[in-house]
């Protein structure tokens, strides 16, 4: 009697136990739907609906705003072969990564490292480094128009100095251009990836330190034995950072200074994406190199993902 | 024994000094190389041409303020101070007002959607300025936007959804899930919940999304380049003009230019160090 007196309405109440739960499970999706939808639509609708877009468009012939459209599918990217300027601009691009990447990681694990030691000054140290990144891009070229301008401070500087036979019209001149270029990205990278490695590096226990320390190891095998293994999968997100900055953002600097010359001395894969769009006006054509960016991009970080995460393993 | 471990001490200590003076005296030259082109920019500012270039590093011998005014008249720096404030804090609100809803769905809201709401914003550092450029040109033309301020107050928010969506969400992460939890019980719905509790609660990490959107927001060059015109340039824009603004250049009117552009930002560096750097930390390890 008893039993079967509470076995009944038991039962009634995990049913409806269960209703409920599921009830309130898509009540609860509903919320989160109508919460996240003005973002999302917004971030669907000004990012990847322009990167669909960028898809669309580099399927087409069409020079000129005004001019008609033609659909020609892969044609664009065919063009690439017996495209002269898009070879320099893979030759510079692939000069600027190969010394701005080297040319900025290591020194900035190295000057993250030193700040971590957290030495008298090191914060007014930090704060000199980080100011570069508050900079804006054109402020910063607009700075580094004064050093660079025939009567600038540099030619100034090595007249002081007594080496005005190196005295160079830096942004014009063939063989200088691109090296200034990269210089403006060196020159502020370092400071900004360096406090960034000491952010992270502050994460790694004294403890580490202090072992090897005992083991008689200095700060040099310190930074390279322990910080650095530490560091890998950071050393990537610097990289790819790094990576991706020059091959679209620093594209703004040749905006600023150069347009890409003198000749193609600073043509850039990025200088060429936006000398074609807005320029040249093969809209087409610019969404191409935009899709070869994009996907060069892409296999990067993949690329780089995976050597980092074997080395971690290692 | 005893001696051989001294002598290794002093070895290491030897080392370490040495080390440690290596690293200042590496440091201190960048630190001088980063401060020099400042400290040059900021002095060319309150100079004349002639100064500029014979003395580059000396102090201004009096505070001039004719390039100020010069520059005023050459690219009307004001407006374009007041453009850039408007388009920064209209997008600024956007954006907190849509991020600040999401983050709190996708943070506080148990539901396996949660994820792909994430991966989706998270795509948003895959995707180059440039690459958008052109279609977000032909976007805002055919949305009759160009050359309207309100076009920027539209687009930043999109370019900045991802980073702040990803430190809010963190943040809200680390509270205690009680907080809902009695308001719930008190009868309270979402948007109170959101607005009561959420909202008083996250304030350190909206000052630390604000600032780094102000940063990145005031400094944004390239759309504004594209999608602004001579009647509408926001301050970057009308920094960068200064340059041709003259037949020849004339460097202490672009100084003039920079150093007004530069201030608030700098300002924000100043008050926020600590914020800002830790935000793009949380950023760049996220991505």
């Amino acid at each position: 009697m008893t039993t079967l007196g509470n076995a009944i309405p038991r039962e009634r109440k995990i049913l409806s136990n269960a209703d409920y739960h599921r009830r309130l499970a898509r009540k609860r999706r509903v919320t989160f739907l109508l919460l996240v939808l003005p973002a999302l639509v917004w971030f669907l609708a000004f990012m990847l609906w322009p990167l669909l877009n960028m898809f669309f468009i580099s399927t087409k012939q069409w020079d000129g705003l005004a001019l008609p459209q033609k659909f020609i599918f892969l044609d664009n990217f065919a063009r690439f072969l017996n495209d002269k300027n898009l070879g320099v601009a893979i030759r510079n691009t692939g000069i600027h990564l190969l010394v701005g990447i080297p040319g900025v990681v290591p020194f900035a694990f190295m000057l993250g490292f030193f700040l971590s030691l957290r030495k008298p000054g090191y914060r007014l140290l930090r704060t000199i480094f980080f100011s570069p990144s508050m900079i804006s891009v054109a402020a910063l070229a607009m700075i580094f128009l004064g050093l660079y301008r025939p009567d600038g401070m540099l030619n100034s500087f090595l007249n002081t100095i007594g080496l005005s036979s190196l005295n160079r019209v830096w942004l014009a001149n063939k063989s200088t251009a691109l090296g200034a270029i990269i210089a403006i990205d060196i020159w502020s990278g370092i400071g900004f990836y360096g406090v960034l490695f000491f952010a992270a590096l502050s994460s790694i226990s004294e403890e580490l330190y202090e072992a090897a320390q005992l083991d008689g190891a200095g700060y040099w095998t310190m930074m390279w034995k322990i910080a650095f293994p530490l560091m890998l999968d950071f050393f990537g997100v610097i990289i790819i950072l790094q990576f991706l900055y020059i091959l679209s953002g620093a594209a703004q600097n040749v905006i600023l200074l150069t347009g890409g010359g003198p000749g193609t001395a600073t043509l850039t894969l990025g200088y060429y994406l936006y000398n074609q769009a807005f320029l040249t006006q093969r809209l087409g054509y610019s969404q191409a190199i935009a899709v070869l960016i994009f996907f060069v991009g892409i296999a990067v970080i993949l690329l780089i993902r995976r050597i980092t995460s074997r080395l971690s393993n290692w | 024994m005893n001696t051989r471990l001294l002598r290794l001490n002093q070895k290491i200590r030897d080392g370490s000094t040495i080390f440690v003076s290596c690293g200042y005296i590496l440091s201190i030259f960048y630190a001088l190389l980063i401060i020099i082109p400042l400290y040059f920019v900021i002095v060319s500012a309150f100079k004349n041409n002639a100064q500029i270039i014979t003395t580059p590093l000396a102090l201004p011998s009096t505070l001039d303020f004719k390039k100020f005014i010069q520059a005023q008249e050459n690219v009307n720096l004001l407006r374009a101070l007041l453009i850039s404030t408007g388009v920064t804090i209209g997008a600024e609100l956007v954006t907190l007002l849509i991020a600040f809803p999401a983050a709190y769905a996708v943070a506080r809201i148990q539901t396996r959607l949660s994820t792909v709401v994430e991966a989706i914003f998270s795509l948003g550092f895959l995707i180059p300025g440039l690459a958008i450029l052109m279609p977000i040109y032909l976007m805002t033309a055919k949305a009759g936007l160009l050359y309207h301020p309100v076009a920027l107050v539209i687009l930043y928010p999109a370019f900045n959804l991802p980073l702040s969506m990803i430190l809010l969400t963190s943040f809200m992460r680390k509270l205690p899930r009680e907080l809902e939890e009695s308001a719930v019980m008190d009868g309270g719905n979402v948007l109170q919940i959101i607005i009561y509790i959420f909202l008083p609660i996250c304030t350190p990490g909206i000052i630390t999304v604000m600032v780094l959107n102000f940063i990145n927001m005031w400094n944004e060059y390239l759309f504004a380049l594209i999608l602004m015109d001579s009647n509408n340039r926001t301050i970057q824009l009308a920094t960068a003009l200064l340059r041709s603004s003259q037949r020849s250049i004339d460097y202490g009117l672009i100084a003039a230019g920079v150093v007004i552009s530069l201030i608030p930002v700098y300002v924000a560096f100043m008050l926020f160090q600590e914020k800002i750097m830790s935000g793009m930390l949380a950023g760049a390890v996220k991505e």
